[in-house]
């Protein structure tokens, strides 16, 4: 058969079309949720997959839920036989999941005779609450069971209709469940504006040509990544990095790896050999995580505009040991595997490949999401009781520095890109009051580029409420790079409202803090690069 | 008498309607004082007593792209100075290690902070006390800003301080501009955005607006000067004064306008607009009957601007956009623009290539009808320094060959960041072409989309005039008010408020308005509202619209579900004059009449015999084969072999769009 390839044209916009549907899914997730984390903050994405669940398109949301959602589909397609109008809901770390907050939903498209899925859609949002010991589900806890509801891969519509059970099963398990309900319905419309569009696709171009595109969409995205690859150097580049520890004890937590670069073959493989065992604490990743990491680091390579989609991976072996803090294993604790420990992996990565090519590789950008979760009773409707309330957030910091370029002060980078919430917002929603929000002077590293800043955030409270902190790069700052300084550790203070002392906290803890209390975070510098002359 | 006049990088186009039929006049763009071309294209057109100019200005869009506005003093709440710098902590690009450091508009030291503060129900928690206010006023004069933005926290549920610190740095004379009356709307970042980009734009539109229009009624008794808008209708030039980020895609908007009536006119529904001026090129998708989408989600050089404006896109390439070769070798187009002066080189001044020199090298431009032949190109001299600026490239013809080959590439791609990016097959919409360069590049750029068929406009090159001309007189007011959705019966009180101000600033102009009413509407907490109709007899139905568009929208709805209303809207019409153009009847014909020349002209399959036609002598009904092309006053038309263009009932070209021919 004459191998046929498609009108670059039309390869174009069948690429364009996926990847708007993803856009057009996390636009309706987000003009319909109610928790400012998801409408305010977009930590949210939404991908579309293939009839075998191979992602072809991703919108531009957060990097490291969009590297890690094609095993959540996988974990769907396993475990439940889709029927149309079926939508599965998930969140299990340990069975296509990453950490408990972050529920994904996948339903199947079908076209009018087709008896399995010709594509699949999802998304994945970030909860402010799914119940366990801490309000928020982000505390120091041990075990994925003081963590949160868990839900392994499970229908919550079945052909178009509400599954009560098993909705209620979960609402019952948190802490806000009209802010919850309100948010899975909103994931459950995404879903459908995708099956649509996708839907409206089939119409116009028929299901062979689409088929036929996805495959040419795929090994295009693989010949981008290959040629990358190719232009390399060879060898074998080893790095390590720290997290400062895992709440539980200060013992510092080691993260490894070693790249082998094939150029020949334009390939690479991933070893993180070396890695500290899993801890009690909840810094552990899961194998999804890391993956979503080398995904991230290898997709920078790139070109803004290429194709994320699953050929990008094809080229990449990734080893991570089983029962490491790079691999986690049951009954692990994982929620800051997702937000913490992925930012070091991408830190460990990008050390080894500045070896490689010391030209491309920014310095240490912050390092850390400094996630910040505030939880209480809300009293200022609903009278005596209160209604309970979870604020979640994360405070950007400096961007590493790179050749040619100072690094950004205050942004998110890497693995995350969420917005913050507006003040004004937040005011609205919760019994908190901002009081500060500004760079953080003098935070990044000197260099011959120096390192951006990081950010300070006030926050009072107006009722006694619990916080919790989960933040990195205390003790192990972010590197400079070809010389360049550290970045400035972060940092967490509450200023009491009775004799206004100041009271330091470690990065991960959890505080009963009383009304009139202020907690200011100040947010780890990016790393400076090239020697200060 | 109304005259519209649209300033652009490198023409101002200037149309007026005398019983019935349209005049054009345009002249060369006077950048260093805009308003001198604007005035002696009045004065060429005939400028009369009662004149009306409706004015399409880039002085906003040039200002905020050259980064060449005021010194804008920022004045926020204390402990939120930098807000305006972070912005919402997100990257653009999300996987860029080297993306650039985004630039803020009101740099470190213009940033002032006030102890102040105002709580989420709108009440003062902190109220600056007048010595403080006294001092921010000598911080703000001493720091040599030469206009101000304030926006303080939660100015729109308690505008008060605001008013207060106005008041105080009044003496300075200075502009100010305060949030609560530019962008009553929460988010504290996307209106301090709007608000700075208005005080940023405010000194140059204030005194440009106000220098245009005395000397208008200085010359014409009883003149006066109206302002396009971004959101495509017309405000009077002192509103625009007061509000410029209003009008920062004001020409565009006209564009849009033109472009929608035109193609209406001819029975095309869904149209991509394609206006390729001197300095820049816009597109946008339109429904013809409904025109383009609002946004209130713009972002223009970066900064997030929240009033409503048409959704439009622009490129930074031209007509005038300079060819160059980089260190590699290798060919770029502008951004970098020859503009008005010292213009290409054809024109007699300019001394790097350009598109236009290009187009007119390989004989695209016809010296003798270009303008009426009141500007003269000069062949020789551009032979020659093409020649000289040619690089690697083997011929002048093949240089110029590739300087089009990648502006259209340029143009190509901004066409499908809003078709294709969104979802939408360009195949199914029909190219309307406009602007001094649109016609020429349109058939190339369709054949590279797959469109198959093109609309030329009568007179192209002065489509947004012509589009501000017919553009209604439209005054937008808001007021948000966050009520429970079965306060929707209540609202009549609150919305006569703003009919009452609507009504008295449209008598203020002698202006007959209609009152369009909606809601912004949504589920109790959520946070985007959808904005639906409001019927003062059945106000309910909107709620019912509400429920049904959601479904529509976002595959949900719950009629259960509490709900909330956001915001009151209310938009007031005074629709302009009407205007039917004549239309002919068609007779066959193959245009041989119209036909002037036949030249030998360069395309990439080689050199081709080409017929020239003068527009205004092909009749309704002509229909002549490509290669060919048809010159005219504002533009000419480029038809590439394998395509052919028929002259419709209005005087319209209308492309059909056929397979390259083999030479």
């Amino acid at each position: 058969m004459k191998n046929e390839l498609a009108d670059p044209v039309e390869l174009t916009i069948f690429q364009c079309a996926v990847h708007s549907i993803a856009e057009e899914m996390g636009a309706a997730l987000r003009r319909t949720a109610l928790s400012p984390n998801i409408k305010e903050r977009r930590d949210y994405s939404c991908a579309v997959f293939d009839g075998r669940g191979r992602v072809i398109a991703m919108g531009d949301h957060m990097p490291v839920h969009l590297g890690s959602m094609p095993m959540s589909v996988q974990a769907a397609i396993d475990a439940i036989d889709f029927a149309p109008s079926d939508i599965v809901i998930l969140n299990d770390p340990y069975a296509g999941g990453t950490h408990l907050p972050d529920i994904t939903m996948v339903q199947g498209v079908f076209c009018e005779d087709s008896e399995e899925p010709v594509f699949y859609v999802a998304n994945r949002a970030h909860h402010a609450d799914v119940g366990g010991k801490f309000a928020g589900s982000m505390g120091p806890a041990t075990t994925i069971d003081e963590e949160g509801v868990r839900i392994s891969p499970v229908r919550i519509l079945r052909d178009g209709a509400l599954d009560r059970e098993v909705l209620d099963g979960i609402l019952r398990n948190v802490r806000t469940p009209w802010e919850r309900e309100g948010d899975l319905a909103a994931q459950i419309g995404a879903c459908r504006v995708g099956e649509q569009r996708l839907l409206q696709l089939v119409t116009k171009y028929g299901l062979e040509k689409l088929n036929r595109w996805t495959e040419e969409l795929l090994d295009y995205s693989e010949r981008l990544m290959r040629a990358e690859l190719h232009a390399m150097p060879a060898g074998e580049f080893d790095a390590e990095d720290w997290l400062d520890g895992d709440g539980v004890t200060d013992e510092p937590i080691r993260i490894a790896v070693r790249l082998k670069i094939d150029p020949a073959e334009g390939a690479v493989d991933v070893d993180f050999a070396g890695s500290s065992p899993q801890v009690a604490g909840s810094v552990n990743a899961v194998r999804a995580i890391t993956v979503s990491a080398c995904f991230y680091v290898l997709r920078c390579l790139l070109a803004e505009d290429a194709p994320a989609t699953e050929g990008i991976l094809r080229p990449v072996t990734v080893h991570a040991p089983k029962g490491s803090i790079v691999n986690a294993q049951p009954p692990a604790a994982v929620a800051g595997g997702n937000v913490e420990t992925s930012q070091r992996i991408v830190d460990v990565l990008m050390r080894a490949l500045a070896q490689a090519i010391p030209e491309r590789v920014p310095a240490a950008s912050a390092g850390t999401m400094s996630n910040v979760t505030i939880g209480g009773l809300d009293r200022r409707m609903a009278g005596e009781m209160g209604n309970p309330f979870a604020y979640y957030e994360t405070v950007a910091g400096g961007m590493g520095a790179r050749l040619g370029l100072d690094g950004i002060s205050g942004v998110h980078t890497h693995m995350t890109n969420s917005l913050n919430t507006p003040v004004e917002a937040l005011e609205y929603a919760y019994p908190l009051r901002v009081r500060r929000y500004s760079y953080r002077p003098g935070s990044g590293g000197e260099g011959k580029f120096r390192g951006g800043d990081g950010l300070i955030r006030e926050i009072e409270m107006l009722c006694d409420a619990e916080v919790t902190l989960l933040a990195e790069r205390r003790k192990f700052r972010p590197y400079g790079l070809q010389g360049g300084e550290e970045g400035a550790p972060g940092r967490a203070v509450v200023v009491k409202a009775e004799g206004g002392e100041e009271m330091e906290l470690p990065g991960k803890c959890s505080r009963k803090l009383a009304k009139g209390d202020v907690l200011r975070i100040e947010t780890p510098g990016g790393g400076g690069w090239g020697r200060r002359k | 008498m109304r005259i519209a006049i649209d300033t652009g990088g490198t023409f101002t186009d200037c149309v007026c309607l005398v019983d019935g039929q349209l005049h054009v006049k345009k002249l060369f763009s006077t950048p260093k004082d805009p308003s001198e071309a604007v005035l002696d294209g009045v004065r060429e057109l005939g400028g009369s007593e009662n004149l009306e100019v409706r004015h399409g200005t880039t002085v906003g869009t040039n200002t905020m792209l050259e980064r060449t506005g005021a010194r804008v003093a920022f004045v926020t709440t204390t402990g939120f100075e930098d807000t305006i710098a972070i912005g919402r902590q997100a990257r653009e690009r999300l996987y860029d290690w080297f993306a650039p450091i985004p630039q803020c508009f009101v740099p470190r030291e213009l940033r002032f902070g006030l102890r102040e503060r105002v709580g989420a129900k709108g009440e003062v928690l902190l109220s600056p006390m007048d010595e403080e206010l006294e001092a921010l006023a000598d911080a703000v004069r001493a720091s040599g800003a030469d206009a101000v933005a304030i926006s303080l926290l939660f100015s729109f549920a308690q505008p008060e301080t605001e008013r207060r610190v106005e008041a105080a740095l009044n003496k300075l004379g200075i502009p100010i501009s305060t949030s609560h009356r530019i962008l009553p709307e929460f988010r504290e970042y996307e209106r301090a955005s709007t608000t700075v980009v208005n005080a940023y734009l405010a000194p140059r539109m204030q005194s440009y607006l106000a220098t245009l229009e005395e000397r208008v009624s200085k010359r014409y008794k009883g003149g006066r000067v109206d302002v396009m808008q971004s959101s495509g209708g017309i405000i009077p030039a002192r509103v625009g004064a007061t509000e410029p980020v209003r009008t920062v895609l004001s020409g565009p908007a006209g564009g849009v306008v033109g472009a929608c009536r035109v193609a209406q006119w001819a029975g095309f529904e869904r149209i991509i607009g394609f206006d390729m001026g001197g300095t820049s090129t816009d597109v946008f998708l339109a429904n013809a009957a409904s025109g383009a989408e609002r946004t209130s989600e713009s972002v223009i050089a970066g900064a997030p601007i929240g009033v409503p404006m048409l959704d439009i896109h622009t490129a930074g390439a031209g007509g005038g956009s300079i060819a160059r070769f980089d260190a590699g070798g290798m060919l770029h187009v502008g951004p970098e623009s020859a503009g008005a002066d010292p213009g290409p080189i054809c024109f007699g001044r300019g001394e790097r290539a350009t598109v236009t020199d290009a187009n007119f090298v390989l004989g695209r431009m016809d010296a003798e009808s270009f303008l009426g032949g009141e500007v003269r190109l000069d062949g020789e001299r551009t032979l020659r320094m093409m020649r000289e600026q040619k690089g690697t490239a083997g011929t002048v013809e093949e240089f110029a060959a590739g300087i089009l080959r990648v502006v259209e590439t340029q143009m190509e791609k901004a066409i499908r960041v809003i078709s294709v990016e969104r979802g939408y097959d360009p195949r199914d919409f029909t190219l309307v072409a406009f602007g001094g360069g649109g016609p020429l590049h349109a058939c190339s750029l369709a054949r590279a989309l797959r469109i198959s068929r093109v609309l030329v406009p009568v007179m192209p090159g002065a489509l947004s005039a012509i589009g501000i001309l017919l553009a209604d007189a439209v005054r937008d007011y808001s007021r948000t008010v966050m009520l429970p959705g079965e306060a929707i019966g209540n609202l009549g009180a609150a919305f006569g408020e703003l009919e009452k101000q609507g009504a008295a600033e449209f008598a203020a102009e002698d202006l007959n308005g209609v009152a369009q009413r909606s809601v912004d509407l949504r589920y109790l907490r959520q946070g985007y509202e959808l904005n639906v109709r409001y019927d003062p007899v059945k106000p309910i139905l909107s709620i019912e619209e509400f429920h049904q568009l959601h479904q529509q929208r976002y595959g949900f709805a719950d009629t259960a579900r509490p709900t909330e209303i956001v915001n009151l809207r209310l938009r007031m019409i005074a629709a302009s004059e009407p205007y039917e153009p004549q239309r002919q009847k068609i007779v066959p014909g193959d245009g041989r009449a119209a036909c002037y020349a036949e030249r030998n002209l360069y395309f990439e399959g080689g050199i081709r015999p080409t017929r020239f036609y003068t527009r205004g002598m092909l009749k309704p009904g002509d229909s002549i084969g490509g290669p060919a092309m048809v010159t005219e006053y504002t533009a000419a038309t480029l038809v590439l072999p394998g395509c052919s263009a028929a002259v419709n009932g209005l005087g319209n070209l209308v492309m059909e769009i056929g397979e390259e021919a083999c030479a």
